[in-house]
């Protein structure tokens, strides 16, 4: 199969252009999830300069505005986005220096107090085990976050950090309710101020917040994060940026068992993410929802996109992207093929 | 409730929906409005500005999760991290420079929230003379209650409410309309659906071309006199219309033609023939003639005789031509 352009040409226009202090909320599922949705939104904002498709990102360079991009990953290390977005010919190390990007990293010591982070600087194989149980003790619900996704990350991690110092900040969640989600907020906010303070006149900042629901999975009503919390926290950071992109999983349990219509109990997790994400789309200028198939699996189709306005959409001149569904189909290279439904 | 016959319907709610739109005489302190993913309260709401605008009312946005300033809103208030004593305080110090504003809070999902600013911005209101629309989320989940002996926020609202305008969208209206004309279960769409991944249904497609476009309100009114109105109201998109419109947008919804369409000729009892080339009716004369006609059976009735009952009584017409060797065989 040919090697796909970095940004599909149906999304294009849907990925680069965004609205002032607008929200774009992703949802993902399980068996369809937004990776390769954000990196494209990456790409759409810092990949035109250094890639040879000029014609496809001309939006940028008729203004000649530059985009700067702050990403808060939640459920994923620096090294998945390092290594992911390296295959679609974008070199994040390299834009972090040039200040054009920055990544915060909400994953790899969330739960870890800051006083043993900042003794503790290098962690060899050995003490991540003894680390473990710390991470369970502040309260956070055991096996909710992957750890098979924190114990080989943190040796690569760890080493980077004594590489380029600076360039992976880490979010802790130290305290109780909103004062700590305050904490992270002005620790997110200070990074968006190092990135502005080198910033011209006309440049956009693009805040990505990838899955914040894990915060709030993983810290609930006994630390006092609720939905409502989370949503003023991210009202918090959206006043910092020109616009702001959110994913968040909509599987159907964390969804539908809380919903009105039906009338089976459901558990306070369900009810808060379903609050939650429900409160963002009410909020989005657009929703891009991910599914899969509903007839099952194909070959040759990946999943379902569907661009909606969201709840935020207000009817204004010179909006011509349109709601529409669409599929995709990601290629054993990483490259995406987005096409619409009968046609190859 | 007995049907009240439309032409009534039409002068008595649309004068009520203007009324309520454009906050006349305080008709409705408290108006909540019920949104969903499926048709948010938006368009709704800048109906409300525009209208305000147009009579130079003073507009306070409460905005709880507005970021920026909407069009034609004279002072917004900003929410975040504020106690509700706080709020109050900003929003009557936005009251002073002219008398009544209709204020907004979308998201008001916080109990806390909800007593202590009811309570707090009810006298305001009425010093003022202010009206207040409020925007109620309806597919959000009602989050658990510090307090469980208190009623949740969503009744509170409904009680406390004059009128409560619930939206619809008109696509999903006539979606649903043609299913129960065929007997057909309702379609669902969005959240209803309970799809993986779904969270709205909403999308051009879906609404056809430009004809569905629209929302349909659903209007509760509770008169002073305790009289309930219901009425289910359309109101078209803002693009079919200029700003500085002054007269009703705003139809009912049965007087819409995609809702409601005319009646078609063949459902009319008078004329009940099919359509053909031929004349296939009868003439005055026509019909004298054949109710003239006196049937075998009646006559075969009087019993003359073997042989004489059930012969074909025949009355020559005058254009009838006797052949008197057919009539031998």
């Amino acid at each position: 199969m040919p090697s796909q352009p970095p940004l599909p040409p149906l999304l294009t226009s849907y990925l680069s252009d965004q609205r002032e202090s607008s929200l774009t909320l992703v949802s993902s599922i399980l068996g369809a999830t937004s990776n390769w949705l954000v990196l494209r939104y990456l790409y759409a904002a810092l990949g035109t300069s250094s890639s040879s498709n000029i014609s496809i990102g001309t939006d940028e360079l008729s203004n000649g505005a530059k985009r700067k991009v702050v990403l808060v990953s939640f459920l994923r290390g620096w090294e998945f986005w390092r290594a992911e977005a390296k295959r679609l010919g974008l070199d994040l190390a390299r834009l972090a220096d040039k200040q054009q990007f920055a990544f915060v990293d909400g994953l790899s010591e969330l739960f870890n107090s800051s006083s043993s982070a900042s003794s503790a600087p290098i962690n060899t194989g050995s003490t991540v085990r003894t680390t473990l149980p710390l991470r369970s003790q502040p309260g956070a619900v055991p096996g909710r976050g992957p750890p098979s996704a924190v114990t080989p990350g943190r040796p690569g991690t760890e080493s980077l950090r004594q590489r380029e110092p600076g360039a992976v900040k880490k979010l802790h969640f130290t305290g109780h309710g909103i004062a700590a989600l305050d904490a992270m907020e002005k620790d997110v906010i200070s990074e968006i101020n190092r990135q502005k303070s080198s910033m011209t006149d006309g440049d956009e900042m693009l805040l990505i917040l990838d899955q914040p629901d894990f915060l709030l999975a993983a810290t609930g009503a006994s630390m006092g994060v609720g939905a409502t919390e989370m949503a003023e926290w991210v009202t918090g950071l959206q006043q910092q940026v020109h616009a702001t992109v959110l994913t968040m999983a909509a599987d159907s349990p964390l969804i539908h068992n809380a919903s009105t219509s039906g009338n089976q109990l459901s558990t306070p997790i369900e009810t808060e993410h379903a609050a939650f994400a429900i409160g963002m789309a009410h909020r989005a200028w657009s929703v891009m929802q991910l599914r899969t198939l509903e007839t099952g699996a194909a070959r040759d189709v990946s999943g379902v996109l569907r661009i909606s306005r969201g709840g935020g959409w207000t009817a204004e001149a010179e909006d011509n992207l349109g709601e529409r569904e669409l599929l995709y189909y990601i290629q054993r290279d990483g490259g995406v093929r987005v096409f619409g439904r009968g046609e190859s | 409730m007995a049907p009240v016959n439309l032409s009534h319907r039409r002068t008595h709610n649309l004068l009520l929906i203007s009324k309520l739109l454009s906050l006349r005489d305080t008709a409705s302190p408290l108006t909540l409005l019920q949104d969903s993913l499926e048709q948010p309260a938006t368009p709704l709401i800048k109906e409300y500005i525009r209208r305000a605008k147009l009579s130079k009312v003073h507009v306070t946005f409460i905005a709880f999760e507005t970021l920026k300033k909407p069009d034609g809103v004279d002072a917004f208030v900003s929410t975040r991290r504020k106690s509700p004593a706080d709020i109050a305080k900003e929003v009557a110090a936005a009251y002073q420079p002219a008398a009544t504003g209709p204020s907004r809070h979308p998201g008001f999902h916080l109990p806390s929230f909800l007593g202590s600013f009811i309570a707090s911005t009810g006298p305001s209101a009425g010093k003022a003379d202010a009206s207040l629309v409020v925007t109620w989320h309806q597919d959000v989940p009602a989050l658990p209650q510090q307090n469980h002996y208190s009623p949740s926020p969503l009744p509170v609202l409904t009680y406390l409410a004059t009128s409560i305008i619930t939206l619809h969208s008109f696509s999903h209206i006539l979606a649903q309309k043609a299913a129960r004309d065929r007997s057909l279960a309702a379609p669902v769409f969005g959240l209803e659906e309970e799809q993986d991944g779904v969270l709205l249904g909403r999308l051009d497609k879906l609404a056809g071309t430009g004809a569905a476009e629209g929302i349909v309100l659903e209007l509760e009114h509770r008169r002073k006199s305790g009289r309930g109105v219901l009425e289910w109201y359309l109101l078209p998109p803002a693009s079919q219309y200029s700003p500085q419109h002054v007269k009703e947008v705003v139809t009912l919804l049965d007087d819409n033609v995609l809702y409601n369409p005319p009646m078609e000729p063949d459902t009319n009892p008078d004329d009940d023939e099919p359509k053909s080339t031929f004349e296939l009716g009868l003439t005055d004369r026509q019909r004298r003639d054949r109710e003239g006609v006196v049937l075998p059976y009646f006559d075969a009735q009087h019993g003359d005789g073997p042989g004489e009952g059930g012969r074909i009584l025949y009355d020559m017409g005058e254009e009838d031509d006797f052949d008197e060797e057919e009539d031998e065989i």
